[in-house]
């Protein structure tokens, strides 16, 4: 009788549906054999133990003593026992008090549980930590021997037993549902009806509730096997229903005396008991949805590159050439088509564009780190006389750290809160190095002394919850450091941090490239770093290169109409002009990939799209070296035309619309 | 650190307070008469009444309450009023048993789980599917039912080991080890499915942490980042998890020692039950506590030990 826990720790369980989604969820999890199985089995028990004396081929306590012990036969399905009584109509008029008692648990624990977990989470901090230590206390009390305590003192009376059982188990509903019920009240459509003036009762019943009904079910069906086997121990024991009245636990009882002789007797009662249980725990944990999400994890099966041998020579003058870079979801539609760049050593190459436009993927691929399920399906990573898209994962990991090096867009994430940074820094140095752990200490102290860390030692001992952002960011960036790279890959190093944080660590990237002679691609959708720090620029859109060439002629001068547009959403006031009461934006948003329109993949939002605008064309030279992705450039960019900025959107800025939520619109310095 | 450890502790010794209260109301409070329990059915009210009034069941109820902490704090749990024996000095002998089941149990539970559910989550594909889905299954098993099938399998039908008997340590180790193996395999059943489920979600968790790409960026070796970071950050759930499992097999050691007929406290708890032998439960009911409360202890301070954020907060 073991008592199972609740899955207190399982986040999938705790996960909060919305309420509009809750009517849907409900059959769609339930849509799967398995779990169809399961509520079809529990129906079939419910309805067979509660209608047994209806149909039960022979009475509980009819003795069939000539065919005792015997296997399922004709006469009876599924055998009989020690005194000759059917099996089947034993088990089934069993079934019924096991189902009804481990409801009554339910449904105390959940009675107690949920409104002191809503009580807890509105009445602030004082009643829910006077009502946690209560309920800590009776989940330290073992709930087991208790029961057996109380069934010593007021005897075998099955559903007051239960019942108890409920009160011992409500404080670990009360856990659980506390934690869902403070993440829902922290919504803002809860807060919204409390300021409407809504009613305590009403919130908890018209909002709070609902969205915890997911939890509820879960848990609900979880604690249903759990009295069932708990009822069912206790009546193993003999704390149940008195001989000769049938019970499961009883029945297994029975079996275990008659294992020598008649292994038979312990299948069917064991079988219908372990299916209940079982078919509770499926319900649950479709209910929670998860069984559904076992997939396969990274297991790097990058298909064999099939490429066309490049005759054309490296670049002499790059570190890094990418060429014709082509990066798809696994039978699925690209990501990034036909990306060509370089970098040349020791300056550095910002990669710019809105959410959505694969610079990320760009970046992630030249390291071959992209996600599970995406992969380069064409192109070529030239470095250092290899193509890096070409490597096999071992191969690649040799090249990681060592040769290039990421750095990430949350610092404060980017670092494992288990260990100790000293020791998230040494491991790295005494692979690459090939020194002590004494010496790599040193060189650890020596490195957050380069990347502007004054109390090294203090730092080193730290673990990476005791870190500022910016300090966090420049541990990364002193990790990526270690292998003595070559090429730095920035992910939006500076997008999570405080303004006054982003100028350091620019400064630092800055100082890192003039001081080491490091090269390093930038990633971002701020213009402004761009212009800061940036020699070279490539703007993307839509998973295309749409110009790119040195950083001053590419801002100044703008050649392709969305990089126009970025500098039109760019919501520097000049000296002396009025603050405008509404920011820039460009209309419309990023087709997604799959979904990208033959010819130009800005024609959607251009203000200067024509008919040929829809016909494919190739780039065109730009800006000395760089080149420029629109068939009207020079009709357009010759011509002297202008965008016009909209004063459309909202009044916030970009960063907070509605329309890039996971990424602001690239704005020029709107957020330094 | 220390504040957090003194916090535990008040509310380790206030759980046991708590726990001989509830049980001694329960059995006072209530209509329970320990005389007409000892007589038995044929005795007069007069009887029970001078039997209740020996053993000092008429005192008032905080007198007695006072009387019994004084005695438990001196160690004594008062006498059996079935057959006077110290139930004190019976507990002492029964708790190794059933100690050393749970914790072989714990330890077996936690090394088959973690192997089962870490593979799972690194293997991921079918086989991870198989162990989620068969680890589901084993969890719902009744424990009963599971020893019975491991009696008929491995006692019955393959004859490797004795299906019950309890031999004492001092007379030979082996057979009480022999005689243990069928009832922790029985309660491993359960108990690793719970640990795999815990392992393999806190892995998969874990494996897709933000801080797991820079540890690909730095060139870390795919078995590092598994078997170092990956799994340091799921032993917290599953340290969690063993510690909870632990209390649940000493509690869930009734039907065991049932099925097994081992002398532990599991037996001298349904027996104390079956016969109403009051002082006999409430000592179940105390050392029970302590054990859970220890347990829970323990737990904090390894939990602490692991997760450097307890450990500095």
């Amino acid at each position: 009788m073991s008592v199972l826990p609740l899955d207190a720790a399982d986040d999938a369980s705790t996960q909060v549906a919305p309420p509009s989604s809750r009517r849907r969820l409900l059959p769609a999890a339930l849509r799967r054999p398995g779990p169809l199985l399961a509520v079809g089995w529990l129906l079939l028990v419910v309805l067979l133990s509660f209608t047994a004396p209806l149909w039960r081929p022979y009475e509980v306590n009819d003795q069939d003593l000539a065919n005792r012990l015997s296997l399922p036969s004709g006469a009876h399905w599924l055998g009989t026992d020690p005194l000759g009584r059917d099996l089947l109509s034993r088990i089934f008029t069993a079934g019924a008090e096991p189902l009804l008692a481990a409801a009554v648990t339910v449904a105390v624990a959940f009675g107690i549980g949920i409104p002191l977990a809503l009580i807890a989470a509105e009445r602030g901090r004082r009643v829910e930590q006077v009502i946690s230590r209560c309920t800590e206390m009776l989940m330290a009390l073992p709930s087991t021997i208790i029961l057996l305590a109380v069934i010593g003192v007021i005897g075998v009376r099955t559903y007051v037993v239960m019942a108890v059982l409920g009160v011992l188990i409500s404080a670990a509903v009360y856990r659980i549902m506390l934690g869902v019920a403070q993440s829902v009240r922290q919504r803002l459509y809860v807060d919204a009806a409390r300021v409407n003036g809504l009613g305590s009762l009403r919130v908890n019943t018209v909002h709070v509730l609902p969205a915890m009904a997911t939890v509820i079910a879960v848990q609900a069906a979880q604690l249903f096997g759990i009295a069932i086997l708990i009822n069912a121990g206790l009546a193993f024991l003999g704390f149940g229903p008195a001989e000769p009245v049938p019970s499961w636990g009883i029945m297994i009882q029975d079996a275990s005396g008659h294992v020598y002789d008649a292994p038979w007797l312990m299948v069917p009662t064991g079988v219908v008991l372990a299916l209940t249980v079982v078919a509770a725990n499926v319900l649950a944990d479709a209910l929670a949805g998860k069984v559904a999400h076992v997939t396969a994890p990274a297991r790097s099966r990058r298909p064999a590159p099939v490429r066309v041998a490049d005759a054309a020579p490296a670049d002499p003058a790059a570190v890094l050439e990418v060429r014709h870079l082509t990066v798809s979801v696994d039978d699925g539609p690209q990501l990034v088509s036909d990306v060509s760049f370089t970098v040349a050593p020791g300056r550095v190459l910002g990669l710019v564009g809105e959410s959505g436009c694969g610079k990320t993927m760009t970046a992630r691929s030249l390291l071959g780190l992209l996600p599970d399920g995406v992969s380069v399906s064409g192109g070529q990573v030239l470095w250092q006389g290899r193509d890096l898209a070409g490597l096999t994962e071992k191969q690649a990991n040799g090249v990681r750290g060592r040769e290039i090096a990421m750095i990430s867009q949350e610092p404060m994430v980017a670092l494992d809160p288990m260990f100790s940074i000293a020791y998230q820094l040494i491991g790295p140095i005494r692979r690459f190095r090939g020194v002590g752990r004494f010496e790599a200490r040193q060189i650890a102290a020596q490195l957050l002394r380069q990347v502007g860390i004054v109390d090294a030692d203090r730092v080193l001992k730290s673990h990476p919850h005791q870190l500022s952002g910016g300090m966090a960011q420049r541990v990364c960036i002193a990790l990526a450091l270690t292998g003595e790279p070559q090429l730095l890959i920035a992910d939006e190093p500076t997008t999570a941090l405080d303004v006054t944080v982003q100028a350091e660590i620019l400064s630092l990237l800055r100082a890192l490239v003039r001081d080491t002679g490091l090269s390093v691609v930038v990633v971002s959708h701020d213009l402004g770093v761009v212009a800061d720090i940036c020699d070279d620029v490539v703007v993307m859109y839509a998973g295309q290169v749409v110009e790119s060439g040195r950083t001053a002629p590419v801002l100044d001068d703008a050649a392709h109409p969305y990089t126009m547009a970025l500098l039109g959403a760019n919501p520097h006031v000049p000296d002396g002009a009025p603050m405008p009461t509404r920011l820039a934006s460009i209309a419309g948003t990023v087709p997604a990939p799959g979904s990208w329109p033959t010819g130009c993949r800005f024609a959607g939002r251009c203000q200067f799209t024509q008919a040929e605008c829809t016909v494919p064309f190739p780039a065109l030279p730009a800006h000395g070296d760089g080149t420029v992705l629109c068939t009207r450039v020079h009709e357009v960019h010759d011509a002297g035309v202008s965008w016009h900025a909209e004063r459309a959107g909202a009044e916030l800025p970009p960063a907070a619309g509605a329309r890039h939520a996971a990424e602001p619109t690239p704005t020029a310095g709107a957020s330094r | 650190m220390l504040g957090y450890l003194t916090r535990r502790l008040a509310l380790a010794v206030v759980t046991v307070l708590v726990a001989v209260l509830i049980s001694f109301l329960l059995v006072h409070a209530t209509d329970g008469s320990p005389g007409a329990i000892v007589l038995g059915p044929g005795a007069t009210p007069a009887e029970i009444a001078a039997k209740n009034a020996e053993l000092g069941w008429d005192r008032p109820l905080v007198t007695q309450f006072l009387d019994y902490l004084g005695h438990l704090l001196r160690g004594d749990l008062g006498t059996s009023i079935i057959d006077s024996r110290d139930i004190g000095a019976d507990l002492a002998a029964r708790l190794p048993v059933t100690g050393f089941i749970a914790l072989f149990a714990t330890v077996l539970s936690g090394l088959v789980g973690v192997f089962l559910g870490v593979t799972a989550a690194v293997r991921g594909g079918r086989f991870g599917t198989f162990i989620t889905s068969s680890s589901g299954v084993a969890l719902s098993l009744p424990v009963f039912w599971v020893g019975i099938l491991i009696v008929y399998v491995l006692s019955i039908q393959l004859g490797w080991l004795p299906a019950t008997g309890y031999v004492d340590f001092a007379d030979s180790p082996i057979d009480w080890a022999k005689g243990l193996l069928l009832p922790v395999l029985a309660l491993t059943v359960g108990g690793a499915a719970i640990v795999a489920r815990t392992a393999n979600a806190g892995m998969r968790d874990a494996l897709q942490a933000e801080h797991i790409r820079t540890l690909r960026a730095v060139g870390t070796p795919a078995w590092r980042i598994r078997y170092v970071h990956a799994l340091r950050s799921t032993s917290v759930p599953v340290i969690s998890v063993l510690g909870i499992q632990f209390i649940a097999l000493f509690g869930g050691s009734v039907i065991i020692e049932n099925l097994f007929a081992l002398p532990g406290l599991g037996q001298a708890s349904q027996a104390a039950v079956s016969s109403h032998d009051f002082p006999a439960l409430i000592g179940v009911v105390i050392v029970a506590t302590v054990v859970v409360v220890l347990t829970n202890l323990l737990l904090d301070l390894v939990v602490a030990a692991l997760d450097p954020k307890v450990r500095t907060a």
